[in-house]
């Protein structure tokens, strides 16, 4: 067990590493996408939606979680290829690469809590008790994003175009999901589409606890975490599933 | 009174291994799609049909066969990188990660960086690891300055040091070396044929693959040629080699 977390350890501290390798700002870029997406919208949609009180919060928000989520996606789905030369030299479970490129995400995700705490409380954050929350529910949202991600990742070995897929599909999502807009705003017979969108639970959830500052409702809590289950499972079977034909298509 | 132990240390029974891949003409999802599922998305190559062969504890092997003729890919079966279809295998022993050129080591990562990658995954504790680096700018030869730079700027000769070094840093118990040999320098290809000989006294076993039948000669107990998948003659380096050249006349 020592030896595995010394392992898993060791290679997520070499992809947080390679991240920032032939950067001169190193992390300050990952804080940088996240940082223009909110000006904009701020500039755009605050006057758009004048029914949400403070809009920056509200979209920052959610803003660093899909940031997460996208940033993580990539990296996941590009792991295991990227590290095929490794795999086709050493007996290593290939699951050793998402799990480390989560990690490593997870890490920066933790690091970007500084300053993006910093603008919140510039922005009118003002913490409770609840805030302490955030714990279970990025554990929660890890699970999810492990498990969908490693879904695109297997596919991906055999068909590169499912990557390049995802990569396009992935702004088409980012609208689809109520980050820079309430999704109340959607007209109420058609609200019941968006609610397909898992991320949509996660941005309520993340929203509940840093914008509401209140305790999500166990409608909520009970939803995410199925659905996390369900993609961790679902995602470690496929990927189990299709792990025997990667070598082949290295 | 050392323990007895039993003299192959490599067993393979009837040993079928296959590729998947794509189906002619279907090489993208949409393709696939277009097809209606009519056709296979994936088909199987028959790579290894039926392989047996056993290698003792402490021998070095020689593999000979056309290129395309399934070498690398018993190799791989061997290291436990890939599945086998049908068949007995049983490696007794740990393998060393398979040397083969560019493989294995992370081509935007320095040499340090790329021994303690390698060194963590072939499951080497910290203090081995440490071991292993002083080996590693021992013998490799490779400066400081060198080991401090990125291994995508490294020379094929160089890279090839680095891997090398990492792989017989540890007394592995088996060592595969696929075609890698031939890159390096005069000097070092000694160094490594003195270090593979040291460590089959050591009690670690072999299998190389080359092209060169003379250096199957000059350091190999036994040998085998392999062909479409398949085994055609196993036994003296001298037999095996003279067959392997009789394919090219």
């Amino acid at each position: 067990m020592r030896a595995q977390i010394y392992i898993l350890g060791t290679i997520t501290a070499k992809n947080i590493k390679l991240k920032y390798k032939n950067s001169v700002l190193g992390f300050f870029w990952s804080l940088l996408t996240p940082m223009v997406y909110l000006g904009i919208f701020t500039f755009i949609f605050s006057n758009a939606f004048p029914d949400i009180e403070n809009y920056s919060l509200y979209a920052i928000t959610a803003l660093v979680f899909w940031t997460y989520f996208s940033n993580s996606s990539i990296q996941i789905v590009n792991s295991v290829i990227s590290s095929a030369g490794i795999l086709k030299s050493v007996n290593v479970p290939t699951i050793i690469f998402p799990i480390t490129a989560l990690m490593a995400e997870t890490f920066n995700l933790i690091l970007s809590f500084v300053p993006f705490g910093l603008l919140m409380f510039y922005f009118g954050f003002s913490p409770g008790l609840e805030v302490l929350l955030i714990i279970p529910a990025v554990l929660s949202f890890m699970l999810f994003t492990f498990g969908f991600s490693i879904i695109i990742c297997a596919l991906n070995v055999f068909y590169r175009d499912v990557g390049i897929l995802w990569g396009t599909l992935m702004p088409a999502l980012f609208y689809f999901t109520p980050i820079a807009y309430s999704y109340e705003v959607i007209p109420i017979s058609y609200q019941w589409i968006v609610k397909f969108n898992p991320l949509f639970h996660y941005v309520e959830l993340f929203r509940s606890i840093l914008y509401y500052n209140e305790m999500p409702s166990s409608e909520l809590i009970l939803i995410t975490t199925v659905l996390s289950l369900t993609f961790f499972g679902l995602g470690l079977l496929i990927y189990k599933r299709l792990e025997r034909g990667f070598i082949s298509n290295f | 009174m050392p323990k007895e132990t039993p003299k192959n240390i490599i067993s393979l029974k009837d040993i079928h291994a296959s590729f998947w891949i794509h189906n002619h003409g279907i090489n993208s999802v949409k393709d696939y799609l277009m097809s209606f599922g009519l056709k296979k998305p994936f088909i199987r190559k028959h790579v290894l049909k039926g392989i047996n062969l056993e290698i003792n504890k402490g021998e070095c092997f020689g593999l000979l066969g056309r290129n395309g003729s399934g070498k690398s890919t018993l190799l791989r079966v061997i290291a436990g990188i890939m599945p086998i279809d049908k068949g007995e295998l049983s490696v007794k022993g740990k393998v060393a990660p398979v040397l083969a050129l560019g493989v294995g080591l992370e081509p935007e990562l320095s040499g340090h960086e790329n021994i303690k990658i390698a060194g963590v995954l072939m499951g080497l504790t910290k203090s081995e690891i440490k071991k292993c680096r002083a080996f590693v700018s021992e013998f490799s030869e490779l400066s400081d300055d060198d080991l401090k730079m990125q291994v995508k700027r490294y020379s094929t000769g160089m890279m090839l040091r680095l891997s090398f070094s990492i792989a017989v840093s540890n007394h592995p118990e088996i060592l595969i070396i696929d075609e890698t040999l031939a890159v390096g320098d005069q000097g070092f290809q000694g160094k490594c044929v003195a270090r593979i000989n040291e460590l089959i006294n050591g009690g670690s076993t072999v299998i190389l693959v080359t092209h060169s039948t003379e250096e199957i000669k000059k350091m190999c107990d036994r040998a085998a040629c392999i062909k479409d998948g398949e085994i055609q003659i196993v036994g003296e380096v001298e037999e095996v080699t003279n067959y392997y050249t009789n394919i090219f006349k």
